[in-house]
């Protein structure tokens, strides 16, 4: 599933009070492979990055996600799309602290209308694949960081989606936990031919990426290869 | 998305008892008053329905035992009498009197009927003789527990002394009780000769009522009359009118008590979980879909406290009307329905403000660390 960004500029404000968060970005980001997004606080990567999940409207530019125009679609109809089509990795993980790790990761699938019962083997099955098969009753305050974050990636892996936003994944995660946390992100999504864009200030996740976009003041100024082809034909990594 | 709603629910134990202890308490408070209007209005009239008897003539304009004076002459009841499809005729007076029980003042509904006709005595005698004889009474148990009054104690009505020989039941007017005396004794107490307040009048079977009516309001010139159920109604009317706005008043303050209640706790555990309704919005929960939530929760809460509040309401009806004869509760499974579709009410009111906190959600909120 391709992410295509033809030209996005985000304005808030109007006026004095006028400020571009995201000026004329365009990136093509074909499946299976991982891109980078970097830049200093307050450069637009997560503006971009939200733009790009659908969760807010450019001012300008269109997404293109499999071929579909979400800055095009209804309000009413982009949470189904998310839903089907992008997985979320959030820099605090955001779990439900009410749920425990099979709960959490259970709830894209109920929100797809999948019976519980049945939703709970492909989690169990997925818990097992990030090796948390010793988690799975354990509520999110009596996990680890790492833990955490291997959660929510079965989260954001549970529905197949074709396109992984992740947002600053590896800042709340120590420096073992957050490689490890990434080599297996990296590698279900070369595994399974996912779209991967990551908003990171954490320059080793260049190590999984096949490209680094550098943004500033809302641009893009730099592109640049990453070092993916090094690590990721590792085999065994999930 | 119920077990999302549940799991909120008992997260937070403290609250999740506060909210359920808020609904039944509000339905608490409404099913005892209810209950105590339904006991009340139901007693108020359980005399007059328990008798046998199919109509009541009163005096024209006359509409029940306790407002309103009934005076009609005696020689009217041979009148009756002869009516085709009358099967039964008797006389009934009665008379709200002060006795003065133990220093105290003791109010209490004397009626005075002839023992002979059997109908407009006691409805059932539980202690002593089921028939007064001149100088006697027979009271009721509610009067006797009360006042501490017992068979072959003296009683003083007016200028009297009446020997109580037997305790009834049936005869409780929550304010005061039905007292039983000989027809002769109560004109004399009364000071009513010749003249009496009500006929009672049972039919034959098969007997039209409506001409049987028609019949005795041309032979009782002046005359009123009312079936059983009207005149149970008028004599259960004042109930309505004097306690059912106050009613309706604490019924309406009891709900708000539990929209109140529900409603707080629904809203700050929301606001508490606004970034999490948010990463569901994010990852592509469907508005519909976080309402539901929110509206299961609150659902949960008002049928949880609805089932504690009707426990707690038949529990304390039982030890307080032990303690209290007054608290007289009666419990139908009419209000059981729609005390539990105020509930029901309570939630969907309650859960209102926090889904309309979750409509104002920004999932973009979420990626803000």
């Amino acid at each position: 599933m391709s992410v295509i960004a033809n030209n996005i500029t985000k304005i808030f404000g109007s006026g004095h009070t006028e400020v571009k968060a995201v000026e004329n970005v365009s990136l093509t980001v074909q499946p299976g492979e991982i891109f980078l997004i970097m830049g200093p606080s307050g450069s637009g990567k997560t503006t971009l990055i939200t733009i790009l999940g659908g969760l807010l409207s450019p001012t300008s530019g269109s997404v293109v996600i499999n071929g579909e125009n979400i800055t095009k679609l209804k309000e009413s109809k982009l949470p189904v799309f998310r839903l089907n089509n992008i997985g979320f990795i959030f820099q605090s993980f955001n779990l439900l602290s009410a749920l425990t790790a099979t709960e959490n990761v259970t709830v894209p699938l109920i929100a797809k209308g999948i019976p519980k019962k049945k939703a709970l083997g492909q989690v169990k099955e997925m818990l097992e694949r990030l090796g948390l098969e010793q988690r799975l009753n354990n509520k999110p305050a009596d996990l680890s960081g790492g833990e955490k974050q291997r959660v929510a990636i079965a989260r954001a892996l549970i529905t197949k989606p074709g396109v992984i936003l992740a947002d600053e994944p590896t800042a709340n995660l120590d420096s073992k936990n957050g490689h490890e946390v990434m080599l297996k992100l990296c590698a279900i999504s070369c595994e399974e031919n996912k779209s991967v864009i990551i908003v990171s200030h954490d320059s080793r996740i260049k190590n999984i990426a096949h490209k680094v976009l550098w943004v500033e003041d809302g641009k893009l100024i730099k592109e640049e290869e990453g070092s993916h082809k090094k690590i990721c034909p590792h085999e065994n990594l999930v | 998305m119920i077990f999302i709603a549940l799991k909120n629910l008992f997260q937070e134990k403290t609250r999740f008892f506060i909210s359920i202890g808020g609904v039944a308490f509000s339905v608490l408070l409404i099913f005892i008053l209810q209950g105590l209007y339904q006991g009340w209005s139901n007693r108020m009239g359980e005399y007059i329905r328990n008798l046998p008897a199919d109509l009541w003539v009163g005096q024209e304009g006359s509409r029940d035992m306790f407002h309103s004076v009934s005076i009609l002459a005696e020689k009217d009841k041979e009148k009756i009498e002869d009516i085709d499809g009358v099967a039964q005729v008797a006389s009934f007076s009665g008379r709200q009197m002060k006795l003065h029980v133990n220093g105290k003042e003791a109010p209490t509904f004397i009626v005075g009927y002839d023992p002979n006709e059997g109908i407009g005595g006691p409805l059932r005698v539980i202690e002593g003789k089921s028939t007064p004889s001149n100088g006697e009474i027979i009271i009721d148990r509610v009067f006797a527990e009360n006042k501490n009054i017992k068979i072959g104690d003296t009683l003083p009505v007016a200028t009297e002394n009446f020997k109580v020989v037997g305790i009834s039941e049936g005869g409780n007017l929550v304010l005061y009780q039905y007292s039983f005396v000989t027809k002769e004794d109560a004109e004399r107490l009364f000071k009513l000769q010749g003249v009496i307040n009500y006929f009672l009048v049972k039919l034959a079977g098969g007997t039209n009522k409506d001409r049987v009516v028609a019949d005795i309001k041309s032979v009782v010139s002046g005359s009123e009359i009312f079936t059983k159920e009207e005149f149970v109604e008028n004599n259960t009317e004042f109930i309505n009118e004097t306690f059912l706005p106050i009613i309706l008043v604490l019924v309406l303050i009891g709900l708000a008590v539990g929209i109140a209640v529900i409603g707080l706790t629904i809203f700050t555990s929301t606001i508490e979980k606004s970034r999490e309704y948010g990463v569901l919005k994010a990852i592509g929960v469907k508005n519909n879909q976080l309402y539901l939530i929110v509206f299961e929760q609150a659902l949960i809460a008002g049928i949880i406290g609805y089932f504690i509040g009707v426990i707690l309401a038949f529990t304390l009806s039982v030890i307080v009307g032990r303690l209290v004869p007054e608290f007289i509760t009666l419990f139908r499974i009419i209000d059981l329905v729609w005390i539990f579709s105020a509930s029901i009410l309570m939630s969907v009111v309650a859960a209102y403000i926090p889904i309309r906190r979750i409509a104002k959600i920004n999932p973009a909120e979420v990626f803000k660390a």
